[in-house]
């Protein structure tokens, strides 16, 4: 188990390095930054703008680098040949793989944290241009991220297990791509197949999408914005439910993910 | 118990539209304690696919291996091994001394030797100005070397490296040379794979020459270089000048005892020998012409 | 091997454990949850430049499939009150985006006149899309019903059934709506347009909103007539609405299509447990306000 510790660090290490990343940490400073100003665009909701603003651009970001790092960190390795050097080392694939993933997910994490930190600020300067209804719930705030940060590595992950089996870079970058978009949907399909909104729509049809439905990760679970943002009571389940199910469909797809990496091979 | 063992390894690449390519048809082959193995081969014999399959890259599709007893398909077969992939690649963000820590701390090697390994192996290697730079700057060679530091890094016993010598300059390649031949002494085994006959016969015991995908024979470098003595030149002086008298092996001592009889000053003898480099081009000829 | 097969196994089942109630959870989820928050339309155009449309457009379908499910599923499972709220600020803002969508205007006009009582409101937001849809009828049509059937302001409600004339060319039906708005009493009114709306209304959502209002209407409209009829008999109002019936002065109670029961208030009016609406204790709010 050390050893995913060893590799989740070198990771880290090379993602601290990587020049792209720094980029878009400044981005999202400035972003940041901005958000004050912004949120003074909407006239008596002040804080409730900047709040959205924040989880958005939080949202994205978060969303952009889990699918890139995702896809290439395993992409890169395996088309850079770095495998060949690091998987000749006494390591087993299984733990490569989960340090990777680690790593990825740890650069995720600091980045949250670093931006959890600025948005309370950037949030709290807001707050102070209009006095809202209800004030601001902190702990909604970091929710709503925490929650964003639990999709991010479920997406990450996801973007690992298409890396696993595919030489191009493409299908991992779409394929999350297009996983995170089925999965933001998968809900509200679902309850308007479920209404009678769409009795005209054949029974087949419903049966697929019911099926979709139970295997692409249900990613409304994890958004907790409107609650962030209107100050709503957060029940216990809100904040359960997506850490036990990102838990669980997270460690799936890495299942996934190994199950695939240790029957391929490096060449 | 032999630093490895691959018996019957087969491997067939199987790529898009059914294609199949048998890159290993049947390899099989020990290595004992403290040998030095020079693994020879045409281009896309099969040697790097040998390697790989020794290291757990790729699995064979029959056959089995084991290093030091182990299963190669296990990650501790290579807890006593150094590898350098032909080509090595390295994660170009971080610097040499970043990727050696990573290495030694998967070796486990104590924290507090760490440092003083890499610092040696480094300087051994002659790359110690560049150990704090990204190794995205660092030139071919550099990077050949760093593949052959992380390799050694551990100090294994047994190290199994995919041309060596590639992309090296006549100063990196007498290095690693003097390299090798100071593990030897060590007691090391050494598995390495090359084009140049010239590097086989300098440093290793033995030598196995695949073609096709068939290791065509394993021979000690010794007797291969004494079965192919066909005579030897005598050189001579007559009246001031230099001569100089071809002499096939069974006339050797009879064309000596002449010149020596009629008192004529011998001044030096060279041995005439078939060397490594027809040899493996017979062997690679004769494989060919059998397929 | 076995153990990689063994923590298969158990993930999975860990998944059927977890997302059978998840998902649950997510249906059970307040529709004011489900709508999520829109930021006002001047933020939006800031970030979505020339997707405003697809924008707009999403977020009118997101309220008319919310609302939908709300009309089915409706009666026990909505109890926050701001959700009417919210999906006519969303609304608004979708015609901030796009001033031309006519699903929104003709949506709040069904939704948001009886059910919330946002006759004043809704009709702010049409004589805003008159501007832009100038040549849709449909739009001071609703204005001058609004302003006659619940604002009571006769004199508006000429204005705008004038200029829906004009614009329709043929001023038969708007004529013929204008003196209604005069002449029949209330109910009359009400029934009228809602018919006419059903009847021109492809939406199926829309159409079943506006027939359950009709029906509800009428069965008011019945129950009204018998009690007029029982106090004509009688001279005095009946105890309890049960003696319409027990009287012969109605054959039996008609149902309220919004799952209340009627009964006869305190002035020997007739209403509904239901209050004719889907949210219960929304009228309490908005009475506060
Ligand atoms: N991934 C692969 N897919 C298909 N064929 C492959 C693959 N890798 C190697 N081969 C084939 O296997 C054969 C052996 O290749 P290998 O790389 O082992 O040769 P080599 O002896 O190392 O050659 P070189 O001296 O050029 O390095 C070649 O014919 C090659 O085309
Ligand atoms: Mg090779």
């Amino acid at each position: 188990m050390v050893h995913t510790l060893f590799v989740a660090r070198l990771t880290l290490n090379a993602l601290g390095r990587d020049r792209v990343l720094h980029t878009l940490l400044g981005v999202s400073l400035v972003l940041l930054c901005l958000v004050p100003a912004f949120s003074l665009f909407s006239m008596r909701q002040v804080q409730e703008l900047a709040v959205t603003l924040v989880l958005s651009c939080h949202a994205l970001l978060l969303i952009f680098l889990a699918i890139f790092l995702g896809s290439s960190t395993l992409w890169r390795d395996l088309e850079r040949r770095h495998t060949s050097l690091i998987l000749g080392l006494p390591l087993s694939r299984s733990h490569y793989l989960l340090g990777r993933f680690f790593g990825v997910g740890l650069f995720l994490l600091l980045f949250s944290l670093c931006y959890a930190l600025l948005a309370v600020i950037a949030v709290s300067v807001s707050a102070t241009f209009y006095e809202a209804d209800r004030p601001v719930i902190w702990m909604n705030l970091l929710a709503a991220l925490g929650g964003d940060l639990l999709k991010a590595w479920l997406l990450a992950a996801v973007a690992f297990l298409f890396s696993t089996f595919s030489t191009s870079l493409f299908l991992p970058l779409f394929g999350t791509l297009a996983i995170y978009s089925a999965g933001s949907a998968s809900q509200e399909v679902y309850e308007y197949l479920n209404s009678d909104f769409s009795s005209q729509i054949s029974a087949g049809v419903r049966w697929l999408a019911e099926i979709f439905y139970w295997i692409l990760p249900n990613l409304t679970l994890f958004d907790l914005k409107t609650q962030a943002v209107y100050s709503l009571p957060l029940d216990i389940p809100a904040l359960i439910y997506p850490f036990i199910y990102g838990f669980v469909y997270t460690s799936l797809v890495l299942w996934g993910a190994e199950f695939f990496l240790s029957r391929r091979d490096l060449v | 118990m032999n630093a490895i063992e691959a018996t019957g390894l087969k491997k067939v690449f199987r790529g898009k539209k059914m294609q199949r390519v048998e890159a290993l048809k049947e390899v099989t082959f020990s290595l004992s304690k403290g040998e030095v193995f020079g693994f020879l081969g045409p281009n896309g014999a099969g040697k790097s696919t040998t390697i790989k399959v020794l290291t757990g890259q790729i699995r064979a599709s029959s056959g089995e291996a084991f290093l030091w007893g182990q299963p190669v398909s296990h990650p501790s077969s290579r807890q006593n091994l150094g590898y350098l992939p032909e080509n090595p690649s390295f994660p170009d963000t971080l610097t040499a001394s970043d990727y050696l820590r990573f290495v030694g701390k998967v070796f486990s090697l104590p924290q507090g030797e760490l440092q003083g390994k890499i610092t040696s192996v480094l300087s051994r290697l002659e790359l110690d100005t560049t150990m704090k730079r990204p190794i995205r700057g660092f030139s071919k060679g550099m990077v050949q070397r760093l593949g052959l530091a992380q390799a050694l890094l551990a100090d294994p016993d047994l190290l199994i490296l995919d041309e060596p010598m590639s992309g090296l300059d006549p100063l990196g390649r007498a290095l690693v040379k003097d390299l090798i031949s100071e593990l030897r002494q060590k007691g090391k085994t050494i598995f390495f794979s090359t084009h140049i006959t010239a590097d086989v016969e300098q440093v290793c015991d033995r030598v196995g020459i695949i073609v096709g995908g068939r290791l065509q024979c394993v021979e000690p470098v010794e007797e291969l270089l004494q079965e192919g003595l066909s005579g030897y030149r005598i050189y001579y002086r007559k009246d001031g000048t230099m001569c100089e008298l071809p002499a096939a092996r069974e006339d050797f001592p009879r064309e000596m005892e002449t010149l020596l009889s009629q008192g004529i000053e011998v001044d030096r003898v060279e041995p005439q020998r078939r060397d490594l480099e027809t040899f493996f081009l017979e062997t690679v000829e004769r494989a060919r012409y059998e397929n | 091997m076995m153990k990689r097969l063994f923590l298969l196994v158990c993930l999975i089942v860990f998944y059927g454990v977890i997302t059978v109630p998840a998902s649950r959870y997510l249906l059970d989820r307040p529709v004011a949850l489900k709508l999520g928050y829109t930021p006002s339309s001047e933020a939006i155009k800031l970030v979505v430049g020339d997707q405003k449309l697809l924008l707009a457009e999403s977020l009118v379908i997101k309220v008319l499939f919310y609302f939908g499910s709300l009309v089915e599923k409706s009666m026990n499972r909505v109890d926050i009150p701001p959700e009417y709220y919210g999906m006519f600020k969303t609304l608004k803002t979708a015609v901030m985006l796009d001033p031309y969508n006519q699903d929104a205007y003709y949506f709040a006009q069904a939704a948001f006149t009886w059910e919330v009582g946002h006759a004043e409101d809704v009709n702010k937001m049409l004589i805003y899309g008159m501007e832009y849809r100038d040549w849709d009828m449909l739009l001071p049509f609703f204005v001058g019903f609004n302003a006659a059937y619940f604002l009571k302001d006769y004199e508006m409600a000429a204005i705008y059934t004038r200029r829906a004339a004009e614009i329709s060319g043929s001023d038969l039906l708007t004529n013929l709506t204008a003196r209604y708005f005069y002449e029949a009493n209330h109910d009359q009114m009400g029934i009228a347009f809602l018919k006419q709306r059903e009847e021109n209304t492809k939406d199926q959502g829309m159409k079943s909103l506006y027939r359950l209002r009709r029906e509800s209407l009428e069965a008011a409209q019945a129950l009204q007539r018998s009690l007029e009829r029982f106090v004509e008999k009688f001279g005095h109002q009946p105890e309890k609405i049960d003696r319409l019936v027990e009287e012969g002065m109605i054959s039996h109670l008609p149902d309220d299509p919004y799952g209340g029961e009627f009964y006869l208030d305190s002035h020997g009016k007739v209403r509904s447990t239901s209050n004719f609406s889907f949210t219960r204790g929304a009228d309490a709010v908005q009475d506060g306000q």
